[in-house]
């Protein structure tokens, strides 16, 4: 196999940016309605207090991405 | 008018976050054609649809997502997310390469419509008075 030398390698470093962007965010809204899902099976009758506050989670969160996302117009 | 349901907050949430989008519009407008011209006042016209409608639509996927049961919602509100980072993917790969656009203002007018839309949306849950117990 060819020894691949890293310097030779082209492209915009952008699309990285647009990956760490999705990756962290979409962990974290994933933990988010995961542990929302397992508090209303245990507590059915908190279902709409519980998804209220899942709801601010996931703003915090993807508040995240769509600034990672959009930091390629201002960095690039 | 307090808000004593889910239903109202969310309502709420979506009347604010609509004038806070055009509240950027306006004055990203301004400042860009004072500052750096037309293509200012575009990017802020793109930065603020696109930063109100991402979390619109988070509020209509949780809103919605909440009349169907457990795995609806779980299914619209993770899909939502998804088809949300799809779509701002391919529009900014499309403004990328757009003349005229001026990107910076592009980006501060997203950090604002995101930082003000949190703060809307943090200033109604602590304000709501929502029952324990669901109706």
């Amino acid at each position: 196999m060819d020894a691949v030398n890293i310097a030779e390698l082209t492209g915009n470093i952008a699309v990285v940016g647009y990956g760490l962007a999705a990756i962290g965010p979409g962990i974290g809204v994933g933990l988010v309605v995961s542990k929302t899902i397992e508090s209303i099976a245990r507590q059915p009758e908190l279902a709409g207090r519980l998804q209220v506050t899942m709801w601010l989670g996931i703003a915090f969160t993807e508040a995240l991405a769509l600034i990672g996302l959009a930091t390629p117009f201002i960095f690039g | 008018m307090a808000i004593s349901s889910a239903q109202d907050l969310f309502k709420k949430a979506i009347v604010y976050g609509t004038f806070l989008a055009v509240a950027i519009a306006a004055v990203g407008s301004l400042v860009s054609v004072l500052t750096v011209g037309i293509s200012g006042v575009y990017a802020a016209l793109v930065g603020a649809a696109i930063s109100t409608s991402f979390s619109l639509m988070t509020i209509g996927s949780v809103w919605f997502g909440s009349r169907l049961g457990l795995n609806g919602f779980y299914a619209l509100v993770l899909g939502g997310w998804l088809i949300k980072v799809v779509l701002f993917g391919v529009v900014l790969a499309i403004l990328q390469g757009a003349q005229n656009f001026n990107g910076p203002v592009f980006f501060f007018a997203i950090v604002a419509g995101v930082l003000g839309g949190l703060g809307i949306d943090s200033w109604l849950v602590l304000k709501a008075r929502i029952p324990t117990v669901d109706n």
